[in-house]
């Protein structure tokens, strides 16, 4: 049975380089057979706003695409999500607006490893 | 082999009302109770975390959310808040602190850290 990382991502998708690392980790992790989840919170949900371009940045986002498209789960905080005036059809295809007690304890409840991203 | 978590610990490094840190790692924390699937979660204050656990906290004067509500909705759902009292002491002397909070040393928190299956810091 395949081992599960969850990502816990609460930085924004251009604050810092903290979301570039962990698409890449999230498809290294995909190259070796991990099922992969992401979980944004607090200023993490901006990683699944659909449009974003970044011009000479890389873009999350499409990132975020390809890896939901390999198998990857990419789920955000809808309470975050509100607070920031995003809402459902906003974001990316693959990923999904949802919450705490829903998403994100079933993730933790299932995760054989949790790496958190925030600063 | 693995196994899969049943406990999670909520590390609370930030003041409570500069940033939102600290008022979302205890909602994080309240609704991994809530949900029922995670047997144990816990929060764990150090550094200048451990002032979320100041008793006379009154955060109405800066209409933000009270971090004291979240920490008793906690005890509520029987979640256990642990603050580190020698990081407490250090930044503002021996103050009462909210109840059902825990005091414990740095050599108990490392057990508590120990104890948990996952760890996320906030």
């Amino acid at each position: 049975m395949p081992k599960t990382l969850l990502i816990h991502l609460r930085s924004g998708s251009m604050m810092n380089m903290d979301s570039n690392c962990a698409v890449k980790l999230m498809s290294a992790a995909l190259d070796k057979g991990y099922n992969v989840r992401l979980f944004g919170y607090g200023e993490g949900v901006t990683v699944i706003k659909e449009g974003q371009d970044p011009k000479r940045f890389p873009n999350v986002g499409n990132e975020l695409k390809k890896l939901a498209e390999r198998g990857a789960t990419v789920v955000v905080c809808g309470t975050c999500c509100a607070a920031r005036g995003i809402h459902r059809g906003e974001e990316i295809q693959g990923s999904e607006i949802g919450s705490l007690t829903n998403h994100l304890s079933k993730f933790v409840s299932e995760a054989d490893r949790m790496i958190t991203f925030a600063r | 082999m693995i196994k899969m978590a049943d406990s999670i610990l909520i590390l609370c490094t930030r003041a409570p009302y500069g940033t939102e840190e600290g008022f979302a790692g205890l909602r994080l924390s309240l609704a991994m109770l809530a949900s029922g699937l995670v047997g144990r979660s816990s929060v764990l204050l150090v550094g200048d975390g451990t002032l979320n656990a100041v008793a006379t906290q009154e955060p109405t004067a800066i209409g933000m959310p009270s971090n004291a509500e979240a920490i008793s909705d906690l005890a509520d759902f029987e979640g256990e808040v642990f603050v580190v009292e020698e990081d407490l002491k250090s930044r503002v002397g021996d103050v009462p602190v909210l109840e059902g909070v825990k005091k414990v040393t740095w050599d108990q928190a490392r057990t508590i850290i120990k104890d948990h299956a996952l760890v996320t810091t906030f």
